[in-house]
């Protein structure tokens, strides 16, 4: 596993580039037609060309970063909230706990891509894209991190810290977070490759990051795929390389931080 | 007094759980999205829109009454069974009578193969720990398990329909026909489904067989010469059912969720294809109903998986023990 695991941080962090440097060396802009539709690969277009004519490499690279960006937004924004929640309940006494835990149990029992399906419907653009998937992802962090949290809350340095009489944020910010860091962190991971399959689902449905968002890549390729079967092929493994990659990064960074919190 | 049965104690008991959460989440899929920042109708009509345009089209909608207000009246609609209108004016129920069917066939063919290959995969792996088959299937499973549902389908299309050119790409199903008589355009959604559900369901069987494989009870019954068969049939077999059986049914929902988007790859004419173009048109009302049905089903199934566990399970079954 280990290696695998090696492996997989090395094919993310080189994804990770080509994603965030992919802007800049694009040959040539996302909607400028380069050739007949449906062109093979040749010098002009190394991937081809799509259904309108136009560069599918540029297309490829141009729709990367808001891709990643979107999905590393979205799991932040979720992994934060959830988090907080989780930790307060944690703190808190049962009664509240529970009563902060319960709606997020509700959100749970609908499938995430339905979520995100109504959060569009109501909110068709990025923010939309990245509250659905924060929404999402928030009731199992919070899950995590009270999990996590209820723990560390019952031993001695704590006690002694309330009995001082420190405040909130002291709490949480300086005994409790410092030992609950790696477990929140390994969580995120998992976030992040969640918010990836979503945010490509969006672009899926065309209602994605951008308008060369990969997912959006794929469906524009599905009807011509007879004719032009690498312009399919290509956003399909960029879909597949993020999200294995990602996935095979987390897992290693979850078995890291077991024994955090021995 | 002779106590309840623990198997009726658990039905009652997740079935009230299932009300409560259920009623909360009608309240979160229509107050909650009301609460969203934006506006369907601004977002519909487009920011060309005159003022009475969109006044009237809210109006239309019923949209200028309190949210409370719609939300009781949307609510006793669904307790009598009317799922409310498009805004095209049809009936929700009407647009899903029909493609219910199409897709619950879908969930449930994949559900069918689902079972019996990663309950002998998960074993498979386990009885061969550490060795390359086991390391194959746990690496295989751990790469499909994070790609989505679509990506596969795509990979498929391109292997199985453009390369070997073996089945159609498109799931072309006439009007008024069911797919059952055009079977040929079931096998890729089906396989497109199957394939990271299958992946999941191997690497939580796999570590639930391997655990059972290693407990001091199976060690004790090779010790005595047991054979191989045996020990599998009356010692692993009955350990792992309850969880196998759990991910089976998880799975099985949660496929709902997944087809969505092979529907939609395979233009496949189930509820995931009508939710889609309500989502790009959208039409909240539709996506509303089909959210809170879907996650009415998805209660439901993780009820009665809930009672398999207790069911399979001797000790919660007879109400003894901790319990």
């Amino acid at each position: 596993m280990s290696r695998l695991g090696k492996a997989g941080w090395a094919l993310f962090f080189l994804l990770l580039l080509v994603i965030l440097i992919g802007p800049a060396i694009a040959p040539n802009t996302a909607t400028h037609p380069v050739g007949p539709p449906y062109a093979p690969p040749s010098g002009r277009a190394l991937l081809g060309t799509d259904h309108l004519g136009r560069d599918m490499l540029s297309r490829l690279l141009l729709g990367g970063r808001p891709l990643l960006l979107t999905s590393l937004a979205a799991a932040a924004a979720g992994t934060l909230a959830g988090s907080l929640t989780g930790l307060v309940a944690a703190l808190s006494r049962r009664r509240l706990g529970a009563w902060l835990m319960r709606p997020l149990d509700a959100i749970t029992a609908v499938p995430p891509i339905l979520l995100l399906l109504l959060c569009l419907t109501a909110l068709p653009n990025r923010t939309g894209l990245v509250i659905a998937v924060a929404i999402t992802s928030a009731p199992l962090s919070a899950r995590v991190a009270r999990s996590a949290a209820a723990q560390v809350a019952g031993r001695a340095h704590v006690e002694n810290a309330i009995a001082r009489g420190e405040n909130w944020s002291w709490l949480l910010g300086r005994e409790i977070l410092p030992l609950v860091a790696g477990p929140l962190l390994a969580d995120f991971g998992i976030r992040f490759v969640a918010a990836v399959y979503l945010v490509a689902a969006a672009g899926f449905l065309g209602l994605g990051a951008s308008d060369t968002d990969w997912g959006r890549l794929i469906v524009e390729a599905l009807p011509g795929a007879a004719l032009q079967p690498v312009a399919l092929l290509a956003p399909v493994i960029g879909v597949a390389f993020l999200a294995v990659a990602a996935n095979l990064a987390s897992d290693r960074a979850a078995q890291n931080s077991r024994g955090l919190l021995a | 007094m002779r106590p309840v049965h623990p198997l009726l104690r658990h039905a009652l008991s997740g079935l009230a759980g299932n009300v409560v959460l259920l009623a909360g989440l009608s309240f979160l899929v229509f107050v909650g999205v009301d609460l969203l920042p934006g506006d369907p109708i601004t977002s519909r009509l487009g920011p060309t829109a005159t003022p009475e345009r969109i006044a009237a089209v809210r109006a239309e909608l019923g949209l200028d009454q309190p949210v409370l207000t719609r939300y009781g009246d949307w609510l006793a609609g669904i307790v009598h069974g009317d799922l409310g209108r498009s805004a095209a004016g049809q009936p929700v129920t009407e647009l899903l009578s029909g493609r219910v069917g199409n897709s619950i066939l879908l969930a449930c063919l994949a559900t069918a193969c689902l079972i019996p290959l990663s309950f002998g995969f998960g074993l498979a792996a386990a009885r061969r720990r550490g060795r390359p088959a086991d390391r194959a299937i746990s690496t295989g499973s751990l790469l499909l398990l994070s790609v989505p549902e679509f990506v596969v389908a795509g990979f498929l299309v391109l292997i199985l329909a453009i390369g070997l050119r073996l089945l159609p790409a498109v799931s072309l199903v006439p009007a008024g026909s069911s797919p059952v008589r055009h079977s040929e355009v079931l096998v890729l959604p089906v396989l497109s489904l199957l394939l990271v559900g299958l992946a999941y369901a191997t690497r939580v069987i796999r570590a639930a067989a391997a655990g059972t494989l290693r407990a001091p009870y199976v060690e004790f019954l090779r010790l005595s010469g047991q054979s191989e068969r045996t020990i599998l049939r009356t010692a692993v077999v009955p350990a792992v059912l309850p969880v196998a059986v759990q991910i089976w049914l998880l799975t099985g929902v949660s496929m709902i969720g997944g087809a969505v988007l092979v529907e939609k790859v395979f233009g496949y004419p189930g509820i995931g294809e009508l939710l889609v173009t309500s989502v790009q048109t959208g039409d909240l009302a539709v996506v509303q109903a089909l959210v809170l049905v879907l996650g009415g089903a998805t209660l439901a199934v993780l009820l009665i998986a809930d009672l398999a566990m207790v069911l399979l399970t001797p000790r919660l079954r007879t109400g003894g023990g901790a319990e």
